[in-house]
């Protein structure tokens, strides 16, 4: 339409902005019970179909961002590929043994087998294939349920910015402002083990009383049985055991990741095939596919918004807001990015923020090293603050208490909020700290 | 057994009818409830839905929890058929505490039997928080008397007149 004719600038801006802003708001809301993956991709087509984003600058847009979305499809078949091999099964028998039939130790092992598998496979694996899984294990071992599945959901995001691949939220920023690998892991790895030490004290504290237990090994199926076919295990952790290193390796030479990701999950597939262990409809079925289109639908309506000089301005706001000193600049960076998750999601605030420290590049190494570590952190620890979604769902969870509805949503909120604003300030001062 | 009434001065019948079913020579008939907890199957699907993901109806470990819990309920109820042979087993899925009332009003329960907190080891804990959620909405809504199981923790007392 708009784009047979020239539009005033003001005009442009005004509508490029009220079409973000209601995408955001969308996403928040999701009006009609719509997607969020239909309303960003709605807005994309908007902003298209009135000429404020040229097609040629969307499609350059999303070229730009291949190892964003090749990581998103390598993660999820590497993590899929991994489940179907019974691996996350064996790995909570295994931590189930090595407690020793003692409640407090499998807590701990709970922790540390969630933060090995958010570092390798990143925090979607622990939340979504872990979490089931521990809730299997605990059941069978007549263990109170909820503390370890918050200590799944918990560690899937408080263990997710020790590595660049621990969380896709670090790829999409570091696509954008690359980080060494020395520079993240002084950064972002010391952080993380303090916000770990920090999420298994308090929830130690919280639980102490239920975890006094004891259970019985004898409930659980022998390590071989979890094992569901013994050469494409065999595989699987072979395979695993390349695709590691291969990803060290990768981020210091500044290799792609996504790369990697989808050779490792093409090898995997190729196993699973092999020893009939999957079908393409199968594991197609492991992808989240409506993810992408979220992804490419924000990455247009952001780059529109771009365009406008909003985010240039937005940054600008939060350098001020900063002060122009590095602990400024990390503290604004984290809360501001820790908020922003739990409003809008973490995805959406991971490329607003990228957007908008365009206006930071120019300043002092230390700020600027500080406004993309504390992006990083705040989007992947953020959402830990109401953990089951954003603050609408939360806001929602709410009202239907008010109306004498018993929700469990809220449980994960009341922990959330005790624990994450004291994660994300320990972690941003060790950032700080480490600049 | 030695029971005590706590009257004051309203309520005689309730208590007379409620200390006369334990004293009536007819025996009880007697049912254990089993309730399967649904929330945290729920946050498994919020939790899916926050990464985009469907929900796991068909999924292969959707069967394993589904046999888990039907096993866990069937060894909760067994160890309650130990102590009171040829009582009937009730299982149900849902929230514990609204299952239980529901439970309650449409077996026709004449009183409910239910301890303030769930155990795991620890010693008995007397005072604030002693009364647990799903206990304290039982007391609040349910259809008929209740009796609410407490640790014997007699060395405790006597609390400050």
């Amino acid at each position: 339409m708009f784009l047979f004719f020239t539009l005033p600038e003001f005009w442009r801006t005004l509508l490029t902005s009220i079409i973000g802003l209601l995408t955001l708001v969308g996403i928040m809301t999701r009006p009609f019970r719509w997607s969020e993956s239909r309303i960003a991709m709605t807005g994309a087509a908007v902003l298209l179909g009135l000429g404020l984003i040229r097609p040629a600058d969307a499609v350059r847009t999303l070229l730009r961002d291949w190892n964003t979305f090749l990581f998103f499809l390598g993660m999820m078949g590497l993590s899929a590929m991994a489940e179907s091999a019974g691996l996350f099964e064996w790995l909570a028998v295994q931590a189930a043994r090595l407690a020793r039939n003692n409640a407090e130790r499998l807590f701990l092992n709970v922790f540390l087998l969630g933060t090995a598998i958010s570092m390798i496979f990143s925090n979607d694996a622990t939340a979504l294939i872990l979490t089931p899984v521990v809730y299997v294990l605990v059941t069978r071992l007549r263990l109170p349920v909820l503390p370890y599945m918050f200590a799944c959901t918990f560690i899937a995001d408080t263990a997710s910015f020790l590595l660049p691949i621990s969380n896709p939220i670090n790829i999409i920023v570091m696509s954008r402002y690359p980080l060494r690998l020395s520079s993240f892991l002084r950064l972002l790895f010391v952080p993380s083990l303090v916000v770990i030490a920090i999420n298994v004290g308090i929830f130690y504290l919280l639980y102490r009383s239920q975890l006094k237990g004891r259970f019985e090994i004898k409930r659980l199926p022998t390590l071989e049985k979890a094992i569901k076919h013994k050469r494409f295990f065999r595989y699987t952790l072979w395979v695993l055991g390349v695709v590691a290193p291969s990803y060290i390796v990768a981020s210091a030479f500044q290799f792609p990741l996504s790369i990697v990701a989808v050779a490792g999950a093409l090898a995997l597939l190729v196993g699973a095939l092999f020893w009939k262990q999957t079908t393409i409809a199968e594991a197609g079925k492991g992808i989240s596919w409506p993810i992408f289109g979220f992804i490419a639908g924000m990455f247009v309506v952001v780059r529109a918004i771009e365009d406008t000089g909003l985010t240039t301005k937005f940054g600008r706001l939060l350098m001020h807001l900063s002060g122009g000193t590095s602990f400024g600049a990390v503290m604004v960076g984290t809360f501001g990015s820790a908020l922003g998750t739990n409003l809008i999601n973490n995805v959406p605030m991971a490329v607003v923020m990228n957007a908008s420290l365009g206006s930071v590049q120019h300043a002092a190494p230390a700020i600027r090293d500080g406004f993309v570590a504390a992006t990083m952190f705040g989007c992947d620890l953020g959402p830990n603050l109401t953990t089951v979604g954003s603050l609408a769902t939360i806001l929602w969870l709410l009202i239907l208490r008010e109306r004498d509805v018993d929700v469990s949503g809220l449980d994960y909120f009341k922990v959330g909020v005790l624990a994450t604003p004291v994660m994300l300030f320990a972690g941003a001062l060790t950032i700080w700290l480490l600049l | 057994m030695r029971i005590l009434g706590c009257l004051d001065g309203t309520n005689a019948e309730q208590i007379g009818y409620a200390v006369q079913m334990f004293t009536t020579a007819e025996p009880p008939t007697v049912a254990f409830l089993a309730v399967i907890n649904s929330g945290p199957r729920h946050d498994i699907e919020r939790m899916r839905e926050r990464f985009w993901r469907p929900p796991m109806l068909h999924h292969p470990v959707a069967e394993q929890m589904n046999a888990a819990e039907a096993e866990a309920a069937e060894d909760i109820l067994k160890a309650g058929l130990e102590y009171v042979k040829g009582a009937e087993s009730l299982v149900r899925q849902g929230r514990p505490e609204l299952e239980i009332v529901n439970t309650a009003a449409e077996w026709k329960a004449d009183v409910i039997v239910i301890c303030s907190l769930s155990k795991y080891g620890e010693p008995p804990h007397i005072g604030p928080h002693s009364v647990g959620h799903v206990a304290r909405f039982v007391l609040d809504h349910a259809p008929c008397p209740v009796l609410m199981v407490r640790p014997l923790a007699r060395e405790q007392f006597s609390i400050d007149r």
